[in-house]
């Protein structure tokens, strides 16, 4: 290849169009309408939407889970009807279930064993996955005594576990406590510092804010806005101020200054800020 | 719709392709006599319709089994007819199993037929008969066997001895040992045959079972004391010339006492 | 590049559903099978021997046949609905895995399994045969002690005949044809479930499928040779061309009654089994190739 041909994006989709045949006598349902995206390499990229929305139709097609109708979807540049579309790519699907009788390493073992790794370098891979994911300690406990967290994290585990380059959470953080879910954000944020491509979509607005570089919106199979995040959630014409142990008098001052040389600039509120319901879990929990 | 269409085009191109084949392994089968030929129609409105989808699924011989035991059952409860038919049943699920035949005809033209003779319930007359007709589909059950075995020595030797013992036939039994003894190349079924005619009414026959007779005194070994009576007997009977006739003080070969055993 | 078809792949696959289906106490169907042989062997000892042998081998590959039939179409026919469900199948094909290396790597599990189970089952059953015809020996050859007829010759032909009604290694080809019959019920069910709707559809279409199966004998004579109707004629042409020939395997009656099995039939069911196995798994790759998952 040479050096300076433009790298493919890591997940692109054109016009994808879904219609799910019903049985007879039932009206067609079009999941997904004429969809456009791309995720650049390297990137954290939010689908976000209410559920039935069409996100995880989207997901499914780009991992050639189910046939477009219309449009193409492709990873890295190849077709994701090629099953080599998938070497690159991990998935977590939404809730994940394994096999129940298997313990967690052997469900690293067999998942890796699928990806046609090697036995030696699959032992110790499996090992560095459930480290990773903080499964260490149940590895060898039967998946089905696994929490619905813990089922999380072994999907994570079995997703990373062929060092794809992209991948794919269906989301991740559905009925996970909030610990769980601030450690698999964390997850997410060092995906990146890694250079691993992220695609994930959720209908948790904040986490999304939190950690993706770009956001889709959707809505009834369609794109509805797509951008940078801090584009999209900036209020350009407000400024934040926050201070600490300001006596009254000095914030009365600071409102006689905007009002005497505002220039038309106006105090909207002020008052004590909040913090969230997953900042005070998350500090009562870890005392 | 592609796909499924390709699906239904292969099936079906399978369907056609593997008439030939299945025909062929068919026929090659029931020449190997591994496979038996189909049910008889009549006889699946006697078998309950599990009995018959079961005996269609390969169970064909755990069917029969089944009939058999309660064909035994039956004969604890001395209800003949059922035991007819249940036996009769059994055979034709499996009419290569010759000891179903074997049990079948025993039990008409030896327990059946015995109890009839021996009802004294019945009027004499009555009993008679019955026991002739039971002997008969006691011959019958073998000679229809016989018609799907007929290599089976053991059928044969059953039908040589219901002639010999329950009908007394002597010619048909001494048929029926020659079979055994064509079958089983066993010289001892050569005497019994002779024996039989020795016991004809037919003059003409003892010449013949003589001959035989004096065929078999040839070995030392067969000179059990059935065959030296025997000859002896017919030499009288046949005027034999004494130059020709067996010495008087023929060694016996040592055998055990009883009359029936296998070295008559 | 990416190599489509991968032994090892398919043999993860394959062993991770012999894992699932034992899971579901599948051990427990060959205990209650020695128990069957083993009551079949001694419950009724007033028959004669001849007959008590084969009523225990009746009852045996009766079980056999059950046991590889009713396994072939329950445990193919939970397969892929149970991967749907818990959506490992997401997971499994999500991984650079082609379908049809999933489809047959459930195949062959079923098969390492329905295989493996006869083979435990035929241990089983030639051991009580074998105990049981060692007895049913011992008990005549004291007979004709007592009888004064005991002769080495007696003793010889009572041995050779007690031995033909009892273990011998064409039994174990009977169970040979057991295992065919079963593959191609195992391709057949895979077959249905790759399109049905549900589980209770697939194991209902594929016992009846089956079930016409053991007739498609007749049905096909009837065809080929039989005098009727174009109506008649046209419905069991089609009956004959989408069933398969089960009936063609039917052949352990003849075999426990002590008929040999030839090279050649052993050849002709291995060849048809394998013509049915081939054509049902491609039938089933088209149709579960584009599947919406």
């Amino acid at each position: 290849m040479a050096a300076d041909s433009p790298q493919p994006p890591a997940v692109a989709v054109e016009n994808l169009t879904k219609v799910f045949k019903a049985g007879l006598g039932k009206a067609a349902f079009t999941a997904v309408r004429d969809l456009s995206l791309t995720v650049q390499p390297g990137e954290v990229y939010g689908l976000i939407g209410p559920n039935g929305c069409g996100k995880s139709t989207t997901m499914k097609a780009i991992l050639g889970l189910v046939i477009p109708t219309h449009g193409r979807t492709a990873i890295f540049g190849r077709s994701s009807t090629l099953v080599e579309s998938r070497r690159e790519v991990g998935f977590l699907p939404e809730n994940p279930y394994f096999y129940k009788h298997l313990n967690g390493l052997e469900t690293l073992l067999f998942y890796g064993r699928l990806c046609n790794m090697k036995a030696a370098e699959l032992k110790d891979r499996a090992r560095e996955m459930l480290a990773l994911t903080g499964l260490e300690d149940a590895a060898d406990r039967r998946v089905s005594g696994y929490s619905k967290g813990m089922l999380q994290r072994l999907g994570l585990a079995q997703a990373l576990l062929h060092q794809p380059r992209l991948i794919v959470l269906d989301e991740p953080t559905a009925g996970v406590d909030p610990a769980g879910s601030r450690k698999i954000r964390d997850l997410i944020l060092s995906f990146k510092s890694q250079g691993i491509t992220v695609l994930v979509t959720s209908h948790l607005l904040e986490q999304m804010q939190e950690v993706c570089d770009r956001v889709g919106i959707m809505a009834h199979g369609q794109m509805v806005r797509q951008g940078r995040v801090d584009e999209l959630i900036a209020v350009e014409n407000e400024t934040e101020l926050v201070l600490a142990d300001a006596s009254p008098e000095l914030l009365a001052e600071i409102r006689a200054l905007v009002e005497s040389k505002g220039q038309g600039a106006k105090v909207v509120r002020s008052g004590h800020p909040r913090t969230t319901l997953e900042k005070l879990f998350l500090e009562v929990a870890d005392q | 719709m592609k796909r499924p269409l390709q699906a239904l085009a292969v099936l079906l191109g399978l369907g056609i392709a593997k008439l030939p084949l299945e025909q062929a392994c068919t026929q090659h089968l029931r020449q190997a006599k591994l496979l038996s030929a189909p049910l008889a129609l009549g006889l699946r409105e006697n078998l309950s319709q599990m009995g018959f989808a079961a005996s269609l699924g390969g169970l064909r011989s755990l069917v029969a089994s089944i009939t058999y035991l309660q064909a035994y059952h039956e004969w604890e409860n001395v209800n003949w007819a059922k035991v007819d038919s249940l036996l009769q049943l059994t055979t034709s699920l499996q009419p290569g199993y010759a000891n179903y035949w074997d049990d079948a005809s025993w039990q008409m033209a030896y327990n059946a037929a015995s109890h009839y003779l021996y009802d004294e319930k019945l009027q004499p007359l009555v009993r008679g008969k019955l026991y002739e007709e039971h002997v008969r589909r006691g011959i019958a059950i073998l000679k229809e066997g016989l018609r799907y075995l007929p290599d089976e020595a053991r059928l044969w030797n059953s039908l040589a001895e219901i002639y010999e013992r329950r009908s007394h036939q002597p010619e048909l039994a001494a048929e029926a040992y020659l079979q055994v003894h064509r079958l089983s190349q066993n010289n001892r079924y050569w005497r019994f045959a002779a024996y039989q005619l020795a016991q004809s009414a037919k003059p003409e026959l003892w010449q013949r079972a003589y001959t035989m007779l004096r065929e078999s005194y040839q070995s030392p070994k067969q000179r059990t004391p059935s065959l030296i009576d025997t000859i002896k007997k017919l030499e009288a009977k046949l005027n034999i010339p004494f130059p020709q006739r067996i010495p008087d003080t023929t060694p016996l070969m040592q055998i055990p006492a009883t009359e029936a055993g296998p070295t008559r | 590049m990416h190599s489509s078809f991968s032994p090892s792949r398919i043999w993860t696959l394959a062993m991770a559903t012999v894992t699932q289906l034992l899971r579901m106490k599948i051990m427990a169907f060959l205990l209650v099978f020695c128990v069957i042989v083993v009551a079949a062997g001694f419950a009724f000892p007033v028959m004669n021997p001849e007959q008590q042998l084969k009523l225990l081998k009746d009852v045996s590959f009766g079980a056999l046949q059950l046991f590889s039939i009713v396994m072939a179409v329950c445990a193919t026919a939970l397969l892929l609905p149970r991967d749907l469900e818990d959506r490992t199948l997401y997971t499994i094909l999500a991984k650079p895995v082609p379908r049809h290396e999933y489809l047959l790597g459930k195949l062959l599990g079923v098969l390492v399994l329905i295989g493996a189970g006869l083979i435990l089952m035929d241990l089983a059953f030639s051991g009580v045969l074998w105990l049981r015809q060692s007895l049913v020996l011992a008990q005549s050859v004291n007979a004709l002690q007592q009888e004064g007829t005991a002769t080495p010759e007696a003793i010889a032909q009572l041995q050779a005949f007690v031995g033909k009604q009892g273990l011998t290694w064409n039994l174990h080809l009977g169970v040979a044809a057991i295992f065919f019959k079963a593959a191609v019920v195992t391709a057949l069910t895979l077959m249905i479930s790759c399109f049905a709707s549900s589980t209770l559809f697939t194991i209902v279409i594929s016992f009846l499928v089956t079930l016409i199966g053991h007739g498609q004998g007749l049905i096909r004579e009837y065809f080929l040779t039989g005098h009727a109707g174009a109506v008649k004629k046209g419905l069991s042409a089609l009956l004959a061309i989408i069933t398969p020939d089960m009936g063609a395997f039917d052949i352990v009656d003849n075999v426990i009654n002590g008929q040999a099995v030839t090279l050649t039939a052993f050849g002709f069911m291995a060849t048809t089994a394998g013509t049915y196995l081939l054509g049902y798994a491609v039938v089933s790759h088209l149709l579960f190739v584009e599947k919406e998952l």
